[in-house]
């Protein structure tokens, strides 16, 4: 079933892609870029996210004895948001993000923040510890597409700073705190991460037509289209259930 | 299956008076006898290797083959003793080798008057051929460690009949102190030769042993020294880590295997060998050894009756075989093995005194009575040698060649040659020497030429198990033993060839 | 149908997480692998090419590794981690034992001594009977497997400065690192591989894998020379969840820390000597 709809996904977005791309040729990206912003919702109840045990570590219990920790797989606001969805332009064929910010990546709590990092291709980030107690930083590519690495950092650790070379949806995992996973999504062009309303914006969207896709973990997506005037705003809103 | 009767068989009746009966029991016995051992994919189930890992064709060990026997069927992971390995799993290998074979030999026939049906006029020496299917027996291979660094492999073997002997009980340490140089063998092993008899992949009876381990002069009554078998006693093997260095030492005995007063019991024979390991780079690795076969044997008994008593062999008299060995490598494909030989027994042997036992208890009776027959040289104190007896001299080469077109297919061609270079039967002697004729032995007497080729394939090769089809041809001459000519009354030459088809299966 | 998803979705959630990079790593063809066969190696003096290692791979290698080099070979799947780790998958260009940072390809020489070397506790057997010609040809072999030895150098195997002279204050210090940089969450504060992390370990394709204990007498995986001590923490095995600690050890440091990390172990070595006079303590676990 699912794989059937995979397909259809596929197909429809084959078809978007070349009127994507026929689309961009004609237009010469112009000054006075716009952006896409809207919201994702959840549908119906959120599911129960259970809480963690962090009992391994006791420095990881402390730390978080007056908020416990919960798996963020589904991460619904109250007012029905879905927070770390991630939004990027399908196809895009354009320049380069015009002002690449270096995001951070924290250890923090034994955690991850934030849970999703959306990245730019080559776009540098930093992995920073917060903790007092050891972490291994260690991403799990597909060694076909991006090259993996496995760094320690223990208290105190300088950040680190990396970039990856390929669009990937890549989880990060920390082997020592086995419960500590989130992902590194990797994209060409313009990305963003649903914040904790659900809301979103992709900055830095020179004026056309585009499907704006929206990936939610482990491997759900949906599409929608959009126009972006010269320095307007179009907006895309999505609804997940699942 | 290979034990120390076969060769026993064909010696005693070359050296009985009828040569045709021992030329029928040779084709009896010609599948019974000559069948190797060792090939384990009971080790390959172990590791998940493939037969061809350690075997160029199994049962032939590759050099690492060869370093994993000699550090105790281990391969030095720390994961050899059985305590790895799933409960279930169990360390035995099934092998069998059904064959259809056609052996032809010189034989004397009786020829018949033309004019006269039914009156025999005389003999003639005639091929005389026979084919069929045998089972040729089964193997049970267990082995492998009981623990890191301790293993043990025996070999219970039957012949078609399923009588059992024991061809392989031992156990092994290994590492001793941590080093390869230290590992000690005790029981009935197989003897450190880099061309194993025990492993070669030859079937058919006289292509299935290696002449040059098994000769001895015709005649000859050394009970021991015959360095194709499987012997008793124990064995120190140093080895350097990569293996290219090997060294062994050997402590032999006559023993069947039994405590209690044997036939073959008071004597010990030392075995000695070392090679080197040379990497030639392209050319693979060449390995040259040398080695020392030396040792004592009873040429006498005392007796009750006539009888040998066992246990009782005294007159102990010496024997040495010394040679070389090389194993040269020409790349991946082409291999060449060679084995010289000069051996020389004392001439108490070379009269035939010592052969009147048995020597392993599964030989058959060789000597029985009263009244005695077969008993050739049991004899009483106070013998003393014929005049022109002397020590029996001779030199042997064995050349295997082999292509391997790929661990599945692979081409095998002996060629051995055994030349005496000095007769038991010496000049002055005025006997009759073992052709019925009186007087010295001919120089060539007992000379073996020897052709055997085969081919080998293997339809898979897995880690599971093995299956080979095997086609093969053995051309044996050897001079004075045969059949006895009509013209001038004495042996002529024995001219034997064999072929056989064969199925291995190694399970 | 919904309340059902979700209740898979939230039992399957992790498995999928760590399934995820397993089941899209897309197969290469014969065709693809084939077309780097003019893959060579520079090692041991020979230059190694791939058709002159075929017939060696044939026969030794490809029942574990397989005829593509994904690791799919017949006994591949009677491989059980964690006591049997699976093999190697060339395709995936992810290798263990490394002189050269994490995250980059291993020269030839780490793949020589790779092969040379055997992986101890693991199926991989010592191939040191091998000629040294033929074992530059495997390596060539091996790499060619690997669209990445195309498309990237090998990294810059780390400097490893002389090893100094072992002393109390060293193995002391090394103790100090050991706490520090906390190996033992995984190693366990003696090294005997029972760290509170050690139970969960995964390597990079959800195969449960061991902390290597220390004290067990057997050899670490990549070599036990205090050298290879050395190059194994400071560079991590990739594809496991041993990291690198290079940017948090510091070469002499990480001197000290071999000296203590051999206090550990069955081994004679100097650094034992000494510290049975010492009568250390074993590092702190608590936060």
């Amino acid at each position: 079933m699912k794989r059937q709809r995979n397909f259809v996904a596929l197909v429809s977005t084959i078809v978007l892609l070349c009127c994507g791309a026929l689309l961009l040729n004609q237009k010469v990206s112009a000054a006075g870029e716009g952006k896409i912003t809207g919201n994702v919702k959840f549908e119906g109840a959120p599911p129960h996210m259970r809480g963690i045990d962090m009992s391994k570590d006791p420095w990881c219990v402390k730390a978080n004895a007056d908020h416990p920790q919960h798996l963020e797989n589904v991460v619904v606001a109250t007012n029905g948001g879905l927070e770390n969805v991630v939004l990027y332009i399908d196809g895009w064929s354009g320049d380069a993000t015009v002002e690449k910010t270096v995001p951070v990546f924290d250890q923090k709590n034994c955690m991850y923040t934030p849970h999703i990092l959306g990245l730019d291709v080559n776009q540098t980030f930093k992995v920073t510890t917060s903790d007092q107690t050891a972490h291994n930083i260690h991403p799990l590519p597909n060694p076909m597409i991006n090259v993996g690495w496995n760094q320690s950092q223990p208290p105190g650790a300088p950040p680190i700073e990396k970039s990856w070379k390929n669009p990937e949806v890549i989880p990060v995992q920390c082997n020592i705190h086995p419960w500590m996973h989130g992902y590194f999504v990797v994209v060409k062009g313009p990305v963003a991460v649903t914040d904790d309303s659900g809301n979103y914006t992709i900055e830095n969207v020179p004026p056309g037509t585009y499907t704006v896709k929206a990936w939610h973990e482990p491997d759900t997506t949906q599409t929608a289209k959009v126009t972006v005037s010269a320095g307007g705003s179009a907006t895309a809103n999505f609804s997940f259930n699942k | 299956m290979h034990d120390f009767s076969c060769p026993r068989l064909r010696k005693a009746f070359h050296s009985a008076t009828s040569l045709t009966a021992a030329n029928l029991v040779l084709m009896f016995v010609a599948l019974t006898c000559s069948q190797p051992a060792n090939a384990i994919p009971a080790f390959a189930r172990k590791y998940g290797l493939r037969c061809s890992a350690c075997h160029e064709t199994w049962p032939i060990l590759n050099n690492f083959g060869l370093k994993f026997r000699d550090n105790g069927y281990q391969i030095m992971n720390d994961r050899d003793a059985p305590i790895w390995q799933n409960p279930s799993y169990w360390p035995i290998t099934f092998r069998i080798t059904p064959v259809w074979h056609r052996v032809s030999a010189s034989n004397d026939v009786d020829t018949y008057s033309t004019t006269a049906p039914g009156v025999i006029t005389g003999t003639a020496i005639q091929q005389i051929s026979s084919s069929g299917v045998d089972l040729s027996g089964l193997d049970f291979h267990t082995g492998g460690t009981l623990e890191k660094n301790i293993s043990f492999f025996v070999l219970p073997s039957s012949d078609p009949t399923a009588a059992f002997h024991f061809e392989t009980v031992m156990a092994r340490f290994d590492n001793l102190f941590g080093s390869p140089w230290l590992n000690i063998k005790l029981g009935r092993f197989e003897l450190n030769n880099l061309l194993s008899e025990k492993r070669m992949v030859g079937l058919t009876d006289e292509g299935g042993i290696y002449q040059t381990y098994h000769f001895i002069p015709v005649a000859d009554g050394n009970i021991f020294g015959q360095m194709g078998d499987n012997q008793l006693g124990i064995e120190y093997v140093g080895h350097s880590y990569d293996d290219r260095t090997r060294i062994s030492a050997a402590l032999l005995d006559s023993n069947d295997g039994n405590v209690n007063l044997t036939l073959g019991a008071n004597s010990y024979s030392g075995f000695f060998t070392f090679d080197q390991a040379i990497d030639t780079g392209k050319w693979d690795v060449q390995r040259l050894g040398a080695y020392a076969f030396a040792g004592e044997a009873a040429t006498y008994y005392r007796t009750l009756g006539g009888v040998p008593i066992a246990g009782s062999g005294i007159g102990n008299k010496s024997f040495y075989r010394i040679g070389f060995t090389g194993q040269f490598y020409f790349g991946p494909h082409f291999d060449l093995n060679v084995v010289t030989q000069h051996g020389q027994d004392n001439a108490w042997f070379g009269q035939g005194y010592g052969n009147a036992v048995n020597t392993d208890g599964n030989g058959g009776t060789l000597c029985s009575g009263p009244p005695l027959t077969n008993c050739l040289a049991n004899n009483t104190p106070g013998t003393t040698l014929p005049i022109g007896s002397q020590a029996p001299v001779w030199n042997g080469v064995t050349f295997e060649a082999r292509y391997v077109y790929s661990p599945q297919l692979i081409f095998i061609a002996d060629y051995e040659l055994e030349k005496m270079s000095q007769q038991a039967d010496g000049p002055g002697f005025t006997g009759l020497n073992p052709t019925g004729a009186p007087g010295p032995s001919p120089s060539n007497l007992g000379n073996i030429n020897n052709y055997n080729a085969l081919i080998r394939y293997n339809p898979f090769m897995t880690s599971r198990a093995g299956l080979a089809i095997q086609l093969e041809y053995t051309l044996f001459h050897q001079n004075g033993t045969g059949p006895v000519s009509p013209i001038t009354g004495f042996s002529t030459s024995t001219n034997s060839n064999e072929l056989l088809f064969a199925l291995d299966i190694d399970y | 149908m919904r309340t059902r998803l979700h209740k898979w979705f939230l039992l399957l959630g992790a498995a999928a997480f760590f399934a995820l990079p397993l089941t899209s790593r897309a197969q290469l063809t014969t065709e693809d692998i084939a077309s780097r066969d003019n893959m060579e190696s520079h090692v041991a003096g020979y230059t190694g090419h791939v058709q002159d290692a075929a017939y060696d791979y044939r026969r030794y290698c490809v029942g574990c590794h397989g005829d593509m080099g994904d690791a799919n070979g017949e006994v591949a799947q009677w491989l059980l981690p964690p006591m049997w780790p699976k093999p190697r998958n060339f395709q995936l260009g992810v290798f263990k034992c490394r002189s050269t940072p994490t995250g980059t390809l291993p020269t030839d020489d780490d793949l020589f001594n790779a092969i040379t070397r055997g992986f101890d506790r693991s199926a991989m057997p010592i191939w040191n009977q091998f000629t040294k010609y033929q074992r530059a040809n495997l390596v060539a072999y091996v790499k060619h497997f690997s669209p990445r030895f195309v498309t990237e150098k090998p990294g810059t195997p780390i400097s490893i400065p002389p090893e100094p002279e072992v002393t109390p204050e060293r193995i002391k210090a090394g103790r100090e690192v050991f706490a520090r940089v906390q190996c033992w969450k995984c190693h366990g504060v003696q090294g005997m591989a029972n760290g509170p992390s050690a139970s969960t370990l995964q390597d990079d394709l959800g195969f449960p894998i061991a902390a290597f204990n220390f004290t067990d007498g057997t050899r670490p995986k990549c070599g036990d020379t205090d050298e290879d001590i050395y190059r194994i923490f400071m560079t991590g095995l990739d594809g496991t969840p041993m990291p690198s600690f290079a940017d948090n050890i510091k070469p002499d440091e990480a001197w000290d820390l071999v000296f203590y990390l051999r206090t550990f172990m069955q081994q004679p070595s100097k650094a034992k000597e000494i510290a049975k006079t010492l009568n250390l303590k074993p590092v702190s676990a608590n936060p």
